[in-house]
């Protein structure tokens, strides 16, 4: 059934299409633009993007690439734009975000029951097959407080694979997680994209973004300047600022 | 000399346990009252301040508005006012008699219900905009939000004031003695006036402790259970 929601000029269309065969556009947006008092974070961005397809997206901080992304599931009104949605969203964020009073079984179990209405039985079967994905058969009974970061957010990817999303959104995974154990998450989202689950992935791990991704884009001050191929971007950056970023994330 | 004074010893004790046990069934029943007050006024006015502090903050303003009328003008004045205020205002202005418990049941539950819903309104707001965003993300409902993630997360947070203010109650359900109700301050205040003997102030004291440390147990147990979820066990 599609949806229609209006905001002043903002239109945003959810019409969840089901034989979408890879290669079909998922998700379309036009002239995107976010104000917070007076603040563009997001300044006119188009962008769509194919089932299946990976798109990373790298940039400064403050250079509205969260935003951008939290527009697409709603998490943040946009000011101005239109966005065509021919599927559901998933959300993987920085700071994790899990239910602390449910075990793990209980974070990835909970929405399936009651917003898709699935028998617990089955939900539970299908949970136990999303903690071996992530690796932590083992945590099913545990609280959150009682496991690492790169456990949390393993257990974050979990929970929104259960609502079976048609694209993972996520925002910075790794950004709260110590170094050494980023690679965890990251080998996760690796499965995910061998499995070709649509995926649009905000993050600073640039030789990630450059293994991973079909396509990268590079935002700053709320516009897209560059967008392509990892090589494209990576090994041939045209725009100055583009160059300048790369050279001070390399560099540290 | 020394088993003189044993024997007098004995002589005052039992004498005063006698006195005791004449005082003790008035102030049995003056107790009773106060748990009746007590435990109405607890079962009412916990759910009723729910209510009011999801009223308080949301967008339609007059609901808001309302709502926190309500907590400014019940939290705002004495309790010993609104009770004279009720014991008054029922039978002069609308002609509605009722007993001095229920009169004092209705304005503790008004005035709890107050405390609640502050306290509520200050757990519901310490949980995380994370918590909602990803409730949002996985398409919860805003009900389904509210009942499934923050209020069960809010317990924890309310628990310690909530049992404070349940022990406040029981001090507090001496002031209904003011419009007549014969709990146990009233009882006790009875006794010691008729035989200019301060004892049962003692005696009431001790039942005072007695129900405040039962609470205190209480609250201590249902502490440890909602511990269970804590961070720290491994991080």
């Amino acid at each position: 059934m599609p949806r229609k929601k209006t905001n002043g000029n903002a239109v945003i269309r959810q019409d969840i299409k089901e034989n979408l065969q890879a290669g079909d556009t998922i998700l379309e947006m036009k002239n995107i633009i976010k104000k917070f008092e007076g603040i563009t974070a997001v300044d006119g961005v188009n962008f769509s993007m194919k089932k299946g397809e990976i798109v990373a997206i790298i940039g400064p901080s403050g250079s509205g690439k969260s935003t951008f992304l939290r527009s697409i599931n709603g998490l943040e009104n946009i000011t101005d734009g239109e966005i065509d949605l021919y599927g559901t969203t998933g959300m993987v964020f920085q700071h994790f975000n899990l239910f602390p009073h449910m075990t793990c079984l209980g974070n990835i179990t909970y929405a399936p029951i009651k917003v898709n209405g699935v028998k617990k039985a089955d939900i539970e079967k299908r949970a136990e097959e999303l903690l071996e994905l992530v690796g932590l058969a083992d945590k099913r009974d545990v609280y959150p407080g009682q496991i690492s970061g790169g456990q949390k957010q393993r257990i974050a990817i979990a929970r929104a694979l259960a609502m079976d999303p048609d694209i993972m959104l996520f925002d910075e995974p790794t950004s709260a997680l110590d170094p050494e154990i980023t690679g965890t998450v990251l080998s996760v989202m690796q499965k995910l994209a061998e499995q070709h689950m649509s995926m649009i992935i905000v993050t600073h791990e640039m030789q990630f973004a450059k293994n991973v991704a079909d396509r990268v884009i590079f935002m700053n001050q709320g516009k897209i300047i560059e967008e392509g191929s990892p090589e494209q971007i990576f090994e041939n950056p045209k725009s100055e600022r583009l160059h300048e970023f790369l050279n001070a994330v390399t560099s540290r | 000399m020394f088993s003189d004074f044993i024997a007098d010893f004995i002589t005052e004790f039992t004498d005063l346990m006698e006195y005791v046990g004449i005082l003790m069934p008035t102030l049995l029943s003056g107790a009773w009252v106060m748990v009746q007050l007590f435990c109405w006024t607890l079962i009412l006015s916990l759910p009723l301040g729910l209510p009011i502090a999801l009223g308080s903050n949301v967008r339609f303003w007059p609901v808001r508005a309302f709502c926190r009328f309500y907590v400014f003008v019940f939290r705002g004045t004495p309790l010993l006012l609104q009770l004279y205020f009720f014991y008054f205002l029922l039978p002069i202005q609308f002609d509605i008699r009722l007993p001095a418990l229920a009169t004092s049941i209705i304005t503790f539950v008004l005035n709890y219900a107050a405390y609640f819903a502050e306290i509520y309104r200050g757990g519901i707001n310490g949980i995380e905009r994370g918590q909602y965003e990803a409730a949002k993300a996985l398409g919860l409902s805003k009900t389904q939000t509210m009942i499934g993630i923050v209020l069960p997360q809010t317990m924890k947070i309310i628990l310690p004031p909530v049992s404070n203010e349940a022990i406040v109650l029981v001090k507090d359900t001496a002031l209904a003695s003011a419009i007549g109700l014969g709990e146990l301050m009233k009882a006790s205040k009875g006794a010691v006036n008729r035989d200019v003997d301060p004892t049962a102030y003692f005696v009431v004291a001790v039942i005072y402790l007695i129900f405040t440390f039962i609470l205190t147990l209480i609250s201590n147990k249902l502490e440890k259970r909602f511990k269970r979820y804590d961070e720290g066990a491994v991080s």
